[in-house]
């Protein structure tokens, strides 16, 4: 069997999953918060070939004996690029935005079955959503409905305020009707120090999977610094011209690879047409 | 019989085995720190020819033989090495910061070949030493520095870094300065002669032989540079290897066309010698 055309089918699906990252990219270039991700390749199976047998002694050889024969590549990681996305002002009081580019809103999300999980997003784009359990009071919510956690607990804001203020610490401070200013709560903010090992479970969220959370990230102490910008979001580290170029090179790439299997299949064609 | 059938379709083979190789090339092209590979034909050991005949000497036939023609003769090809080309590959940006680019500078000449030794990443895996151009690496749950693979990187102590976050800084001489403080020291191989190293596919190289490569650092003839936040683009050059490919291909078909041709002549011989009519 030609090698070649494995070799080059091989190549040309995972050059696709290449695509398909650039394409999911690109569908998210203004999406608040997106971190894009790199496909990157590695090469796949070397396998030794000893025709040596022949002749033991080849005079002027360089390499160890055999031939060492590759069967294409493939893609061995999808890498989470944590640049940081450029901050866009908005004037919107529950529009939030962080700073340092590794910390995360954490989330009190819902996984497929149902169980209250923490997630986490870099998408400051909060909202308010009155409290199933309490008329006076409203929680504040991510655009999908989830809680966004605090310190100690979720937030949750008075019904009767007019201003909501978000310090650069995290902290939320309410101003009520009558005018007295309440504190409701610190915003609870990770640090990502493993941000690769965190699953992308959509609408923005990272999720831990199979990992004990606190291998995955670390508590930032609350209060301290400043990396909370209020009346901003993040957008997208995705730059589209980037993508454009990565996406002409793969497409080309993919092309390549296709001649390759053409050139095998039209050498299979020779050997059919021997007699 | 006819020697040349066999010459043929060694031919075929070998140009086929060629395709081969430079089909992977072509695959690999957008693969980190990927070295491509060049095939070299050789011809298969010659042989003399004898003829075998009789003399008559005093009226008595003595056997004798004789070499005929003045060259030996060849019956075929074979693709005899895949030499890796280890010229450094382009530096491409990623923003990732545990991606790293080896730049080799100056590397000392090796004195059996006369050509530069090569630089390489030092990788334990299960145990055993592999080298690497592909410097497209990630921080597991224990915060050691591994491949996509999950082999260790490791530092001039021997020793795997471990670091706290991805979010770390790599000097020019691979120190890892992680949190303000040292995390260890990025350890960098010098293979004297880059090709005794045998590929095993996922970028990595083992050395033949016994022993391990001595680190390039404190050799005051080497410089480099490890670059952050890159990698090494492949050194496949597209243009070349299509060329190549295409080239192989035609020889592949004036090799079919030699073995047509063998045919005919076998068919002329038995079909159409000692034919009455």
């Amino acid at each position: 069997m030609n090698q070649s055309m494995i070799s080059a089918a091989v190549t040309m699906g995972q050059l696709q999953h290449k695509l398909d990252t650039i394409s999911n990219n690109m569908a998210n270039s203004t999406t608040n918060g997106y971190k894009r991700r790199e496909a990157q390749f590695s090469d796949i199976l070397f396998q030794q070939i000893n025709s040596e047998a022949l002749n033991p002694t080849e005079a002027g050889r360089l390499t160890p004996n055999g031939i060492r024969l590759g069967s294409g590549a493939r893609v061995s990681s999808t890498a989470l690029s944590l640049e940081a996305g450029t901050l866009q002002q908005t004037g919107r009081l529950l529009d939030v935005a962080l700073t340092q580019p590794s910390f995360y809103f954490q989330i009190s999300g819902v996984d497929n079955n149902g169980n209250v999980t923490q997630q986490f997003t870099r998408d400051g784009a909060f909202y308010l959503s009155p409290s199933a359990n309490n008329a006076n009071v409203m929680e504040l919510v991510t655009s999908e409905g989830n809680k966004v956690m605090g310190v100690d607990g979720p937030i949750t804001i008075p019904a009767d305020h007019s201003k909501i203020t978000i310090g650069q610490n995290g902290q939320v401070s309410v101003t009520l009707n009558n005018g007295a200013i309440v504190e409701s709560g610190q915003l609870a903010i990770v640090n990502m120090v493993r941000p690769q090992l965190m699953l992308s479970v959509g609408q923005n969220l990272q999720a831990p999977q199979d990992i004990p959370l606190n291998q995955l990230i670390e508590e930032v102490n609350a209060g301290a610094g400043n990396f909370v910008q209020q009346g901003a979001l993040e957008s997208s580290n995705v730059n589209i011209s980037t993508e454009m170029t990565e996406m002409i090179q793969t497409q080309r790439s993919y092309q390549f690879n296709a001649r390759s299997l053409t050139i095998a299949d039209q050498m299979m064609g020779l050997v059919n047409g021997l007699r | 019989m006819l020697r040349g059938f066999y010459n043929a379709a060694a031919g075929m083979l070998a140009q086929q085995r060629k395709q081969e190789i430079l089909t992977n090339n072509m695959a690999n092209a957008n693969t980190p720190g990927y070295k491509a590979d060049n095939a070299s034909l050789r011809t298969f050991p010659t042989m003399l020819l004898q003829h075998m005949g009789e003399t008559e000497m005093n009226g008595k036939k003595l056997p004798n033989n004789y070499p005929i023609g003045p060259a030996a003769l060849s019956t075929g090809v074979y693709v005899q090495e895949t030499t890796p080309n280890f010229l450094q590959g382009d530096m491409r940006e990623t923003g990732i910061k545990t991606d790293m680019a080896l730049l080799q500078g100056q590397v000392p000449l090796d004195p059996e070949t006369g050509k530069p030794g090569g630089l390489f990443f030092r990788l334990n895996v299960n145990g055993e030493e592999r080298y690497t151009r592909n410097g497209h690496f990630s921080v597991d749950a224990e915060g050691s520095l591994v491949t996509p693979e999950g082999y260790y990187v490791l530092g001039t102590d021997g020793n795997p870094i471990t670091v706290r976050s991805d979010n770390f800084t790599v000097n020019k001489d691979g120190t890892v300065i992680d949190n303000g403080a040292v995390a260890g020291q990025i350890d960098v191989a010098h293979i004297t002669n880059p090709n005794n190293l045998v590929k095993e596919g996922s970028g990595l190289f083992r050395l033949d032989g016994n022993g391990n490569a001595p680190s390039a650092l404190g050799n005051p003839n080497i410089t480099y540079n490890v670059q952050q936040g890159f990698v090494e683009r492949s050194n496949v050059n597209t243009e070349q290897t299509m060329t190549e490919m295409l080239t192989a291909y035609r020889a592949f078909e004036a090799n079919q066309k030699v073995l047509q041709a063998y045919d005919r002549t076998m068919e002329k011989a038995s079909n159409e010698i000692g034919r009455i009519g």
